[in-house]
């Protein structure tokens, strides 16, 4: 077996960036996806014979752009395979979906483009099937090319909840409502601030057409605060800014609260190659600022990885200081109108880790213990991120919480209660059987 | 020897030899103050098999306290305060080649002299009581009263019920004693000195460093793996299986080619959340940070081999701990010589859930000048010379 020198994992916006300015300097590059295309979550293609849904003109031309690009480098793609570690011994672990083995891998650099993931405050309910993220049903949509059926109700918080109403409305079916914590409309200063940055702005003013057009109410100042199961429906109970609380029946719910690193499990950067390779972040994986923060980043590790050292890259670290700006910008302008937190009032048999069934009152009990717990004895004693997923639900959200709960205790991470382990995903356990050792083939 | 009750005592380290002792030396009315370098159950506690077993033990001193350790697991089970944290289970030891064969006969013929409760199970009847099993296997021993016990949840249930309040992220620099004296009045901290009447010291592998113990404490590492949750497999599992090479590797084989030695052993245990565990290695070094896939593919390797249905199961999680094991095989469990209000408990190697507990009992009562409930003769520091203490 022949070692790339560089391994991209991800083919999102960051990873195909990374590694085509990785191959451009000639060494070996290849590129791990865990799905049959490329794209990632924000450009991800529709599933073979369905009409692609109706994307914004900047995100339709980045992609040509960066799939075109790709292509013509010819950059080999293991497509199907799932990145799972690096391993004590400096192996990168990938297990190959398609043959139902796990490979292990020795390139001299690694770059970790895994992307982000939506961030989900606990509700009351939220663990119902049937309630999953709003990225989800856009991601849906963008394979299937059409809408969730029944009547939905979108809620949580940021840009993302009136991109999916506006891609439901083109597709037939728009939501019911978008429920919004923040007020863009009350936050004048961040608000006149966006004019610096005339394609997002642009690309929202679009979806907020779309949004007028089929007369989507946008609750803003709202949340919803309840979902109760009525028959084979939900009843979602929705406070607004004044107190008022008015009921929905529907019979789907995205959530959304943000986008995170999807970085859980993920072994550290490093630049020295101490016992195993160079290993690199980029894209959200690394700071979530979207698409086109990720291509520059994707690039900016791409150079990194060709030089195993730390180097500057002028023009991509402008675009990722551009894209923070921007997305800070965002974050005030859809800040909750009344300056509290989805967490502040959470019942205590509000559902915490939907994998192990902990409740908020689990996590409280801890935390008023007199000695401040650790992330890990919360873990360890609360089973709190040490379920199926990994963490992935509940982890920054107990971090949060703990935090709340207790704030002189020294603060703890998602990270100190996922920790860094490998496998990052589960993997079964006849995958890694057939795993190809090669601790005595280096000798 | 100290006849009379101290009044406080400062508790080193709080895995579960420490927690154990802080919490039966509370029970006694004794003010503890129990030190932690970083946080309860951060080392190999928290990072342990859990086998509450004598199963691979040979007769000796060790089997003794083994046997000891689980009889307290289930009266402290019965009086409530490990009610849901011990699950009673049988050890299967299971030979799948006639080498293995003749050594656990041999091996359940001396469990048997030492009056534990065993019974040989031949193929077919191996075959009915547990049929997730392979065919491969011959026969097996089946070790009756045996269990498991989670090493962190043990020592929070400890803590919790005895009411003491960790002092973390305090590490102990050395003992102080009386000018001239043989007796410790305090222990230096980074937020100085703290007084109690008697010192017990318990910090595994960090116990070296305080007490010059470096040549005769040895760091060995384990690798272990948690399953998803499969309870139909796992409430098919009569009990935890230990692979019969066990018995033959315990203690690392050096791996030649200038590597750290490293020996595997199979341990599955269904865990009472319908997952699995599955362990481990024996690696005579310290690093606890990482799994490597060769020892992870090996021990699935072989735990498929022994239940072929582990096939079809995702695993969930890998981690490593590092054991505090002593030269000779021996705990250390004792007053540390030349210091008459000192003492010691580590170096449990893989026992130390199995025999925390009971140590903590032992430990509560030789501060307060009885005869320990067990032997712990053959345990004694005094056996090596020249312990010395840094202080």
């Amino acid at each position: 077996m022949r070692d790339p020198d560089i391994l991209v994992i991800g083919g999102g916006p960051a990873g195909m960036s990374a590694a085509l300015e990785a191959a451009r300097s000639g060494l070996a590059v290849e590129l791990v996806e865990q799905r049959e295309s490329l794209g990632g979550a924000i450009y991800r293609q529709p599933i073979e014979g369905v009409q692609v849904i109706p994307q914004s003109a900047g995100a339709r031309g980045r992609w040509a752009a960066l799939s075109q690009a790709f292509s013509k480098a010819a950059i080999p793609v293991r497509f199907g395979s799932v990145f799972l570690g690096v391993d004590g011994h400096g192996y990168v672990l990938v297990e190959n979906r398609q043959n139902g083995l796990v490979e292990c891998l020795s390139p001299r650099a690694v770059v970790l483009a895994t992307g982000a993931v939506e961030h989900v405050h606990p509700r009351p309910g939220w663990q119902f099937a049937g309630v999953s993220t709003a990225g989800g049903l856009q991601v849906m949509m963008k394979e299937t090319g059409t809408a969730p059926r029944g009547s939905v109700l979108l809620a949580g918080s940021g840009p993302l909840l009136i991109a999916v109403a506006a891609q439901m409305a083109r597709l037939g079916n728009p939501p019911l409502a978008i429920v919004e914590s923040g007020d863009p409309y009350r936050r004048i200063m961040p608000g006149l601030s966006m004019l610096g940055f005339p394609k997002l702005l642009a690309e929202a003013l679009g979806y907020l057409k779309d949004i007028h057009l089929h007369r989507i109410p946008w609750l803003r100042g709202s949340r919803l605060v309840r979902i109760e199961r009525q028959g084979e429906r939900f009843s979602a109970v929705v406070r607004a800014g004044d107190g008022s609380q008015s009921t929905f029946v529907c019979d789907r719910i995205g959530l959304h609260d943000g986008i995170r690193p999807n970085d859980y499990g993920l072994p550290q950067a490093s630049s020295e190659a101490a016992a195993g390779p160079v290993i690199l972040r980029a894209g959200d994986c690394r700071e979530a600022l979207g698409a086109i923060a990720a291509e520059a980043d994707g690039r900016r590790a791409g150079r990194l990885a060709i030089q195993g050292v730390a180097a500057s890259a002028a023009d991509d670290i402008g675009k990722i200081d551009r894209q923070r700006r921007a997305q800070a910008l965002l974050a005030r302008l859809f800040a909750p109108v009344d300056d509290r937190s989805a967490l502040d009032e959470l019942a205590d048999d509000t559902l915490l880790c939907r994998c192990e069934g902990k409740t908020v009152g689990d996590l409280r009990n801890l935390c008023q213990r007199v000695d401040s717990l650790t992330g890990r004895e919360v873990k360890h004693n609360g089973r709190f991120a040490m379920g199926a997923c990994q963490g992935r639900f509940c982890a920054a959200n107990t971090a949060a919480l703990m935090a709340r709960f207790k704030p002189e205790a020294p603060a703890s991470s998602a990270a100190d209660l996922t920790g860094r382990r490998w496998p990052v995903r589960p993997v079964s356990i006849g995958a890694l059987v057939r795993a190809a050792s090669r601790d005595n083939d280096t000798q | 020897m100290q006849t009379r009750t101290p009044s406080t005592v400062i508790v080193v380290g709080s895995g579960i030899v420490g927690a154990a002792t802080a919490y039966f030396l509370a029970k006694r009315g004794v003010a503890v103050q129990l030190l932690d370098a970083t946080a309860p159950a951060a080392e190999a506690t928290g990072a342990a098999d859990g086998a509450v077993s004598v199963a691979s033990k040979r007769p000796g001193p060790m089997m003794q306290a083994a046997l000891a350790g689980v009889e307290l697991y289930r009266n402290l089970a019965k009086a409530g305060l490990f009610a849901d944290v011990f699950k009673s289970r049988s050890t299967f030891i299971v030979a799948s080649s006639d080498e293995e064969c003749s050594v656990l006969t041999s091996h359940a013929d001396a469990l048997a002299g030492a009056g534990v409760r065993v019974e040989r199970l031949g193929a077919a009847m191996l075959r009915e009581r547990f049929p997730a099993l392979s065919s491969n296997a011959m026969m097996a021993v089946e070790v009756h009263d045996e269990g498991h016990a989670i090493g962190y949840q043990i020592v929070h249930r400890l803590l919790t019920a005895s009411g003491t309040i960790v002092a973390r992220r305090t590490p102990v620099e050395g003992l102080v004693r009386a000018s001239g004296g043989s007796r410790v009045v305090a222990v230096a901290t980074p937020q100085g000195n703290l007084q109690a009447d008697a010192v017990v010291i318990a910090a595994g592998n960090g116990s070296g460093k305080l007490l010059g113990l470096e040549q005769i404490l040895t760091p060995r590492k384990g690798q272990l793996l948690i399953t998803e949750r499969v309870p139909p497999l796992n409430a098919a599992m009569a009990g935890s299986i230990m692979s019969g090479r066990y018995l033959l590797s315990k203690g690392s084989q050096p791996a030649g080619n200038g590597k750290p030695a490293r020996g595997l052993g199979l341990v599955i245990d269904p865990l009472s959340t319908g997952q699995f565990l599955i362990g481990g290695t024996r690696e005579d070094h310290g690093d606890r940070q990482t799994n490597d896939i060769d020892a992870v593919s090996r021990i699935l390797a072989d735990a498929v081999a022994l239940v072929p249905e582990l096939a079809a199961v995702r695993l969930l999680r890998s981690f490593a701990g590092v054991r505090t094991a002593v030269t000779d095989g021996l705990p250390l469990v004792g007053r540390i010589p030349g210091l008459e209000n000192a003492y010691v408990a580590t170096g449990f190697e893989g026992d130390g859930i199995c025999l925390g507990p009971i140590t903590g009992k032992v430990m509560s009562e030789l501060v307060c000048g009885e005869s320990p409930c067990i032997d712990i003769a053959p345990f004694n520091p005094a056996r090596f010379d020249g312990l010395g203490v840094a202080a």
